[in-house]
């Protein structure tokens, strides 16, 4: 099946030989380059510096989106923004309200726990970070985020959202990071039905609209709106954060356990600003069992 | 050779308009339609030009999109070579399809091209997506024939300017 061909190359093999010998090199080069980027370290090393060197490609890339937002800022109604305003005072003074009755409460969480000669009330404090850009690839249940090693992230820190748990940081670079998010397949939670205590593992379904519960008793008592929080166990993700909450309760599986679906309140495939929990008040009970 | 020269450049600065467009934060609800500027582009050029696009450059252009795109090194360039290579051998009754034959044989290629990917998102262990990850190959079929005349255009509009 050679074709005449003019350009002149693939003396030896024909046109179509050379050409099969060349892609054939080429695979072998892709697949080793792949591979050292899984395993190795100088490649992902040079991807890091490349990607700094391209740092303005994004900023380049993004230039039209935030022009679009800025013209939309500026055109928009003086009705539309008194509204939103009005709004906006209303949601903050409905969120002051309960923030006061939170702060009586943790003092008396607080004072209980001294009584109990318990460990101290978990204060956290958080870092800002942002989405860094959009990947190629939309089915990929991982985000890149703007903040890395210099700016103290480090590896299996967890990130929420306004709403609740999105992930935890997988891999950390100089000034991004990857964050996994809790709809991977891969990924288990520990969490705890907030109105009955009872303790099981979320895992990621592989759409971020719903995460998996599939080890609940048959028995046990789940509803549908039941709200889902984290547990703490695994010392990986604080205990108490909001996680979702029940979607629907199969319980006619014919198996010993329920199929249980939440749907997470974090805006997992939406979300452009998260916050990274710092790490030093995240295990303040392992740090006391040092001695 | 000034005429040859002057194409190259229109080679390298369509495939870099292409690697930006894909880059393009879309919002959520567009992202699974955004089809595969990158290698739709380079169909183009090796379906017709003799020699403006070769494996190298494909395997080039393709690293340049795992690096921006965050994906693993050399996947994106392992299908785009094999993209190149697949055009490139059934080049001479590809050109001669007409325009809906061809489109259709634009979307085996793509399709091929998610196959390879997804091959290697599978060895990696990553999730698996879902069926929306069909729906690119459809669009970029979709709309090859308009890219088609459009490349065609600034072509010709290089060529008149550069005798």
């Amino acid at each position: 099946m050679a074709h005449t061909d003019s350009s002149g190359s693939g003396h030896w093999f024909g046109e179509d030989g050379s050409r099969t010998a060349r892609l054939m090199m080429y695979i072998l080069l892709a697949i080793v380059l792949m591979f050292m980027d899984q395993h190795g370290r100088y490649v992902p090393r040079f991807r890091s510096a490349m990607e700094l060197a391209f740092e303005p490609v994004f900023h380049l890339v993004g230039w039209p989106t935030k022009v679009l937002q800025s013209i939309e800022q500026k055109t928009r109604a003086r009705a539309d923004l008194l509204s939103e305003n009005q709004l906006l005072r209303q949601s903050l003074l409905e969120t002051a309200g309960s923030v006061q009755t939170l702060a009586a409460l943790q003092q008396e969480n607080q004072r209980l726990r001294d009584l109990l000669k318990a460990t101290e009330g978990r204060t956290y404090q958080f870092r800002f970070a942002e989405m860094k850009r959009v990947t190629l690839d939309p089915f990929s249940h991982k985000i890149w985020i703007d903040r890395g090693v210099k700016e103290g992230v480090v590896v299996g820190q967890a990130v929420i959202d306004g709403l609740g748990i999105v992930g935890q940081v997988e891999d950390v670079h100089r000034h991004y990071s990857t964050v996994r998010l809790i709809s991977d397949p891969d990924h288990a939670l520990p969490v705890q039905i907030n109105r009955t205590g009872l303790r099981t593992v979320a895992y990621g379904s592989g759409e971020t609209s719903h995460l998996l519960m599939p080890n609940v008793p048959l028995q046990a008592d789940v509803r549908v709106g039941d709200v889902i929080v984290t547990s703490g166990l695994g010392d990986r993700f604080p205990p108490g954060f909001p996680v979702g909450e029940v979607e629907r309760v199969e319980r006619d599986t014919g198996g010993t356990f329920a199929a249980v679906y939440m749907r997470p309140f974090a805006a997992l495939d939406r979300g452009r600003e998260v916050l990274l929990i710092e790490p030093q008040f995240l295990e303040p009970a392992l740090q006391d069992e040092q001695p | 050779m000034k005429s040859r020269r002057e194409s190259r450049s229109v080679v390298l600065l369509t495939m870099i308009a292409a690697v930006l467009l894909s880059l393009l934060p879309l919002p959520d609800a567009l992202l699974p339609f955004s089809p595969y500027w990158v290698a739709m582009v380079v169909i183009y050029w090796a379906l017709e030009t003799e020699d403006m696009i070769g494996m190298g450059l494909a395997f080039l252009t393709g690293l340049l999109v795992d690096i921006l795109s965050g994906s693993l090194m050399g996947m994106h360039a392992l299908s785009l070579v094999v993209m190149v290579f697949l055009v490139k051998r059934f080049r001479y009754r590809l050109r001669f399809f007409p325009p809906w034959q061809q489109a259709i044989s634009v979307l085996g290629l793509l399709v091929n091209d998610r196959i390879i990917l997804i091959w290697i998102t599978a060895l990696l262990g990553e999730p698996m997506p879902t069926w929306k990850y069909w729906l690119a190959p459809l669009v970029g079929m979709a709309i090859w024939p308009w890219l088609f005349l459009l490349l065609d255009r600034i072509r010709a509009g290089m060529r008149q300017r550069s005798p």
